[in-house]
């Protein structure tokens, strides 16, 4: 006879219900942690927009665009990995997300250089070329900094966290019928995504 | 009466599976709409504030295409769709409090 004692909901039930309400409350908060960030520069803006219009062009509108392309397309291909789960093709959907991935690295890469490129001409906060810009311009690069940064940060954090879905893919604990982790990493993915069309034109393309 | 609770269960538990066609055709609207933006921008610039209401504009259109397609809330139970609302509207609270902070200063 055996005495173990579980409650009915101690650990080893899976309810992707509940798992996908509880992603997409954490997705509701992460909008409003950037919609006040969109205030902010609303207001900044509206206060200084001369001086954001001057400071908007030392950003380069193409690379923006690319990067831009680069996470929509890494959208389409996470969005494709949940089908080919559903539908049973494991391999193809380990693929679609090996590249997601890789365009998370692409688009770093290319943020890499763009923040490379402002640090040299001494853009950065603090810096003597910084120091020497009107007041206005300095906001701009503030926020400009803190918003792709906190952004960045995202891209880095659903970069780990389809890496820990492919690999729970591998070991099988993720599957045809129990897939909702993946599909979580997507919604985040995704979120990643949103939050880059609104960044794009704000920064890059308000002149 | 069965067909009534096959409408239910289709309704609630039944997975939809987005084709892989449709996903595709979602990226090409959306790459669609970031060439449209880009282009107004860059060829546009006269027209200052009309083309910063564009690009948002253009942006929103975006941002729901990703939310409705790729993030599945068209398919999804109405709750999800219900919420985001909640948290636009809040947002849009937030915002009108804030302007008028700033005009009556």
């Amino acid at each position: 006879m055996e005495h173990t004692f579980s409650l009915p909901n101690s650990g080893h039930n899976y309810d992707a219900k509940a798992s996908k309400l509880g992603m997409w409350l954490f997705l509701y908060t992460e909008l409003l942690l950037f919609g006040g960030l969109f205030m902010v520069y609303m207001v900044y803006r509206s206060l200084n927009s001369d001086d954001f219009l001057i400071a908007s062009f030392n950003l380069d509108v193409w690379l923006g665009a690319i990067n831009t392309v680069v996470l929509l397309t890494s959208s389409m291909t996470i969005a494709m990995s949940i089908t080919a789960i559903q539908l049973g093709n494991t391999k193809l959907s380990l693929r679609l997300q090996f590249l997601t991935v890789l365009a998370a690295v692409i688009f770093l890469v290319i943020k890499y250089f763009e923040w490379g490129a402002k640090i040299e001409h001494g853009l950065w906060p603090g810096m003597e070329h910084f120091i020497s810009m009107p007041h206005g311009q300095q906001l701009y690069f503030y926020l400009y900094f803190f918003m792709t940064g906190l952004h960045g940060l995202h891209v880095v954090v659903g970069m780990i966290f389809i890496l820990i879905v492919m690999n729970k893919i591998r070991k099988g604990s993720i599957h045809k019928n129990k897939h909702q982790l993946l599909e979580n990493s997507g919604l985040y993915w995704h979120l990643v995504d949103l939050i880059w069309i609104y960044l794009f034109p704000l920064f890059y393309l308000i002149h | 009466m069965s067909n009534h609770n096959k409408t239910d269960h289709h309704k609630d538990d039944e997975l939809h599976i987005t084709s892989y066609s449709e996903h595709f055709g979602t990226w090409v609207s959306l790459i669609l709409l970031t060439f449209m933006t880009v282009f107004i921008s860059v060829y546009g610039a006269d027209l200052n504030t009309l083309t910063v209401a564009t690009a948002l504009f253009i942006a929103s259109v975006k941002a729901l295409v990703v939310a409705y397609y790729f993030m599945h809330l068209k398919y999804d139970p109405r709750i999800y769709r219900v919420m985001l609302l909640v948290v636009m509207a809040l947002f849009v609270v937030f915002l009108i409090m804030l302007i008028f902070d700033y005009l009556t200063r």
